[in-house]
């Protein structure tokens, strides 16, 4: 963890809602693994923050990292941004993701948000042939993956959460990840372990994981404003996650 | 540089320079350790502790504001006990004072927490928060209590029951006064359509705060020392806090967006108290002048007094 410096080298559009930035960073950045995000603030030269709106940091989750300490995150189109423009980076955050040894295939659901948060492990997964399915539900599903690899299997799901082949899509994978929008986080969630159970009879666990991207005021564990109460202890999504057992959130 | 910061009773309460976290910034222990170098700052104050464990508040905890931010944790601590059995060797490790922040809950659990604190070393204060709304006889009671302390105590007030608290609390015991304890607000989630009620951060609270500790400064003692602290974000704003009649400052929610502004405010308030002192040159400390321009200008200050004899003579 450190507080680094960077910049915006080039801006890319990748599609109608979302562009790409590419962030020159600190080495200690680009050794980022997936599940690990920053906290980012726009800052002037002499390290002031040019407005305070956004008042807090952002997290950014990384959707791929290159050679010569370079960073990707993908950024709403919405939101303007210059090359050159000096960036703020409290970093990594959280911990990796952890993935079975023997793992062969992969499911990761976006519901109500963009798959960022899941897009970095896609490199290092597809280079050992592992199988990935992407369903997009919920408003998630206006996000245009036309700049993902052809690799990745990409599913729409229908307007009940649904799917064509979702009972084999499940059984077949060996590990889910799944990211949901801000707002009924705890709803969503509980729809989607509804779907899945539903389905499956007995749900392992280490099995689906919940990917926390709430809002860190500090990022470092201090604050405690994005703890989540989990069973047994609370759990700090910026120190222990971002990924959770999906069994051990208070679904019920 | 040393600052007494609570009044001279039981024991002092010295800092190295009047700048610190405010409670619920930087966590229980040394959680910033990697972003922070806490031998520049005067203390620490811990995260908001309790006697019983409280555990994160549900729903939506963090709504962004314009130029601020709302925010409701519930407080979550694992209780007092714990607290300090798991914090107490990081904060042998600092290198500053220890100001546990204490919430003043009821009276039985004040008389808990005191019995358990006096025996800690580490701790070298205390800040009691009074709630919101709290009753005057019932902040007095509670304060009467915690000035058992073998140890400084500082009372936070609640912003909006300042005025009316100040005088009896300095009365019932308290070695220093934080003004204030953020106020509280209500804002809309935009993703649940919720209103949320929570405690407002940003630096609009300086303005509200600053007034409020000029017009304190005025009516309370003079032995008894202001800590200000709300809305700071940069060297000018705790100077100003200084300026009206504080001793100290704490600095919250700047520090998550901007670690290194509390050293770079703890190392311009610390120098322009000392040099204020000694009547020196303040634009030195000035974080936006170099060290050359300060001895450049120095320079040509006292070139242009040699000119000046040299013309007289």
């Amino acid at each position: 963890m450190k507080e680094t410096q960077a910049y915006i080298e080039r801006i890319k559009r990748v599609n109608r809602g979302h562009q790409r930035l590419e962030l020159a960073v600190d080495q200690s950045l680009s050794a980022m693994l997936a599940g690990q995000a920053m906290l980012v603030r726009r800052i002037d030269k002499d390290y002031d923050s040019e407005q305070w709106d956004p008042y807090l940091r952002e997290l950014w989750f990384p959707v791929e990292i290159q050679a010569r300490n370079i960073v990707i995150v993908e950024r709403p189109a919405r939101a303007q941004f210059l090359p050159g423009q000096l960036l703020s980076i409290i970093g990594p955050v959280g911990k990796p993701f952890r993935f079975r040894h023997n793992l062969r295939n992969i499911l990761l659901i976006a519901y109500h948000t963009t798959p960022a948060a899941l897009l970095l492990m896609l490199p290092p997964l597809l280079a050992k042939q592992v199988g990935v399915t992407l369903v997009l539900m919920g408003s998630a599903r206006q996000y245009e993956t036309g700049h993902l690899s052809e690799e990745v299997e990409v599913i729409q799901a229908d307007d009940d959460l649904t799917w064509p082949d979702m009972v084999m899509t499940l059984g077949w994978a060996d590990q889910v990840f799944v990211v949901v929008g801000p707002g009924d986080e705890w709803g969503y969630y509980r729809e989607i372990l509804r779907l899945m159970r539903e389905r499956q009879a007995d749900m392992p666990t280490n099995y689906a994981f919940a990917v926390a991207q709430r809002e860190m005021p500090c990022g470092v564990g201090a604050c405690h404003a994005c703890a989540l109460n989990l069973r047994g202890a609370p759990k700090l999504p910026c120190v222990d996650g971002a990924a959770f057992d999906l069994t051990d959130l208070p679904l019920n | 540089m040393a600052i007494e910061i609570a009044r001279p009773s039981k024991t002092s309460l010295i800092v190295s320079t009047p700048v610190m976290p405010a409670a619920g910034t930087v966590g229980f222990g040394d959680r910033y350790r990697a972003l922070i170098h806490f031998d520049k700052l005067g203390a620490i104050v811990t995260n908001p502790a309790t006697i019983e464990p409280w555990r994160p508040a549900a729903g939506t905890r963090v709504i962004s504001l314009d130029a601020g931010v709302l925010i409701h944790t519930g407080l979550p601590n694992p209780g007092l006990a714990k607290v300090i059995s798991q914090n107490r060797r990081a904060w042998e490790r600092l290198p500053i004072p220890v100001i546990l922040h204490l919430v003043g809950t009821s009276l039985d659990q004040t008389k808990r927490a005191v019995e358990l604190i006096d025996d800690v070393d580490e701790i070298a204060a205390v800040e009691l928060g009074l709630r919101d709304d709290i009753h005057e006889a019932d902040a007095v009671d509670l304060v009467a209590e915690a000035a058992r302390l073998e140890k400084p105590l500082l009372a936070r007030l609640p912003f909006y029951e300042s005025y009316q608290l100040a005088l009896p609390i300095a009365d019932a015991g308290a070695d220093a006064l934080v003004l204030t304890a953020p106020p509280r607000g209500t804002a809309r989630d935009r993703h649940t359509g919720r209103l949320v009620s929570g405690r407002l951060y940003g630096p609009l609270m300086k303005p509200l705060i600053l007034r409020l500790v000029g017009r304190l400064r005025r009516q309370l003692p003079d032995d008894l020392p202001i800590i200000a602290s709300g809305g700071i974000h940069s060297p000018q704003d705790a100077r100003d806090y200084i300026e009206a009649g504080a001793i100290a400052v704490q600095v919250d929610t700047a520090t998550w967006a901007q670690p290194k502004m509390l050293e770079r405010i703890a190392r311009d308030l610390g120098g322009w108290i000392a040099t204020r002192q000694r009547d020196a040159l303040p634009d030195e400390w000035n974080p936006d002048m170099s060290h050359t321009e300060a001895i450049q200008r120095r320079a040509a200050d006292a070139g242009s007094r040699r000119d000046t004899k040299e013309k007289q003579g």
